[in-house]
């Protein structure tokens, strides 16, 4: 069976489960508007004094925080409680009920769990890139668009393979729940583009930590200044670390212990 | 024909290992001891089609381990196993097809929705012809009586009712062999027994093998002819189950009932019990015959029996022993 039928049956599992809880869905609609009302408001108050900021200019910082948005709620809604569930199942050894299924073992962990109402972040996101869009109209063409698609697909990739090391490395470690602060932290960085951070920052959030492709180059894409080199790399680096990330899984996948012996 | 077959299988696991107390704690931060666990320490045996048997041990004997290594969660660390003549831990999708491993007290449906919808789920990843599949599930429901329990969020239902729909779901693929880690763990006695029965016309019905694992020795009485012990990793016991109360049991218990009150019977064995005119004494195996018949001659028996003693105690003394071979 192929990964996206097996996604779609566990998205099919995971709507049924999160329709049983509307109230979740009214926390998260309050709480994505009031994440975007806070992030207007600077944002507007930044351009009260300065009409640009590290060469983007207000409706660009715009575009960049949609980006933003959006791909944390991708983050929140289908990457991250997988990982979560994968660190748990491997503290507590309920791993096994996932490797057991005939399906190829790294799709499976990838893909079940699915957070609906997270979704809003990436609808929210995905209107204020359209108001975005629409301000820089005389920038935007089919190519933007196409480029755009193309990195934000590459940055999805590379934080998805980046989090499988991470939570791979549960095999190891067994607890590491503290990453996930950590990478709260660090995603908030991708707020602003990652060319107005100190070299050592700016590199760290390019390689070490993949927010820059994630959301500064999508954002790139969307303003006209995403050159073909940068996306030629984005691509090939997300190649590189799905690739990585999957011999890296199948590795630590050999010392998973079960728990209970 | 041969379904499982385990040759010298083996593992090990490094644990951290420390002293007691924060000195130790903090030091193992910085510099961690690790200990080799041999779990299980390379144990052969052969399991016919349709057999189903016992996996006895006490805790941490390496019976899950050798359950998990064989359904391919496990990566062995020495020997060999085929089941199907598959490698497990290589976990094809011909090899997972025809596996399932049921849990105790874990389950693999989904929490918050019916089980129905789970299952569902169950025919996507395995890839099951709608027709059969539903066959297969309103059969299953059927013989377990859920009738309306798979239409209720999984959450909401009791220990036995969420435990008979694990079983259904572990069943929907039909597989052939089934791994059965403490399926009755916390249930109570009706339903250990409705488990028991189930599986027992399952495998009678289907003629899947069976592996399974217990504390309960009420389930491996009840379902398995052939059990194998293993302790601390390595193979005790392999053969029927009456042979082992014939090969372990040190002792034999003999009942005697009594037209008046006998006297005090300390003499001829330990007493074990009076219950009004009948006494039960456990005696050595070796000298069964002459207690019999000293108990005979001496005084005035109306009825008289010679037992095994309950299979429970005959676990209970192979595990204590360290110097069984």
């Amino acid at each position: 069976m192929n990964v996206i039928r097996l996604w779609l049956n566990f998205v099919r599992v995971g709507v049924l489960g999160e329709i049983q809880y509307r109230v979740n869905f009214l926390v998260q609609l309050l709480q994505s508007a009031i994440a975007l009302a806070t992030a207007l408001i600077v944002l507007a108050l930044i351009f009260s004094y300065t009409q640009t900021l590290g060469g983007w200019t207000g409706p660009e910082l715009l575009a960049l925080m949609g980006v933003h948005t959006l791909v944390g709620g991708l983050i929140h809604m289908s990457i991250q409680p997988n990982m979560e569930r994968l660190m748990q199942d491997v503290q507590n050894g309920t791993l096994d009920y996932a490797l057991i299924k005939p399906a190829d073992s790294q799709a499976l962990v990838s893909v079940r769990e699915f957070r609906l109402w997270q979704g809003v972040d990436v609808i929210v996101g995905a209107l204020v890139i359209g108001y975005a869009v629409y301000q820089l109209r005389e920038i935007f063409g089919w190519q933007q668009a196409l480029a755009f698609a193309a990195a934000l697909g590459c940055g999805a990739a590379m934080i998805y393979a980046f989090w499988l090391i991470l939570t791979t490395g549960a095999f190891w470690f067994v607890r590491m729940e503290n990453l996930l602060e950590l990478w709260q932290g660090l995603y908030s960085a991708g707020r602003a583009p990652v060319g107005i951070y100190p070299d050592w920052l700016k590199y760290g959030l390019t390689f070490l930590v993949p927010v820059a492709f994630a959301v500064t180059v999508p954002a790139e894409a969307v303003t006209g200044r995403l050159t073909l080199e940068t996306l030629a790399g984005a691509i090939a680096l997300a190649a590189a670390l799905l690739v990585g990330a999957r011999w890296f899984w199948f590795f630590g996948l050999r010392r998973y212990s079960g728990a209970s012996a | 024909m041969t379904v499982i077959r385990v040759d010298k299988l083996s593992k090990s696991y490094f644990v951290p290992e420390r002293e007691a107390g924060l000195s130790a704690a903090l030091k193992s931060l910085v510099r961690r001891k690790t200990r080799e666990v041999k779990a299980v320490d390379a144990i052969s045996f052969e399991i016919g089609a349709g057999e189903i048997v016992g996996f006895l041990g006490p805790n941490g004997a390496g019976k899950t381990t050798t359950l998990k290594m064989l359904s391919g969660l496990l990566y062995p660390t020495g020997g060999a196993a085929h089941v199907l003549g598959f490698v497990p831990e290589k976990r094809e999708r011909g090899f997972l097809t025809q596996v399932t491993l049921v849990m105790g007290n874990r389950n693999q449906l989904q929490w918050d929705i019916p089980a129905l919808d789970s299952y569902d789920l169950q025919r996507a990843i395995y890839g099951l012809d709608p027709a059969g599949y539903r066959r297969t599930r309103d059969e299953l429901i059927e013989l377990m009586q859920v009738g309306d329990l798979v239409r209720k969020p999984v959450r909401n239902l009791s220990l036995g009712e969420r435990m008979k729909v694990e079983f259904i779901g572990a069943l929907l693929h039909n597989p052939k062999v089934i791994f059965l880690d403490e399926p009755t763990l916390g249930l109570d006695v009706t339903m250990q027994r409705r488990l028991r029965e189930f599986v027992a016309g399952y495998n009678a019905r289907t003629g899947a093998t069976v592996l399974l694992t217990s504390h309960y020795m009420a389930d491996v009485e009840a379902l398995c002819k052939r059990v194998i012990v293993i302790h601390n990793g390595t193979l005790l016991y392999d053969g029927d189950l009456t042979g082992l109360g014939a090969r372990f049991a040190a002792y034999k218990t003999i009942s005697a009932s009594f037209d008046q009150a006998p006297p005090a019977l300390d003499g001829y064995g330990e007493v074990m019990s009076t219950d009004g005119l009948r006494v039960t004494l456990r005696v050595p195996k070796a000298e069964t015959s002459r207690v019999t018949a000293r108990l005979l001659t001496d005084l005035a028996v109306v009825d008289l029996t010679v037992e095994d003693p309950p299979i429970d105690d005959v676990i209970e003394k192979v595990f204590n022993s360290q110097a069984v071979g």
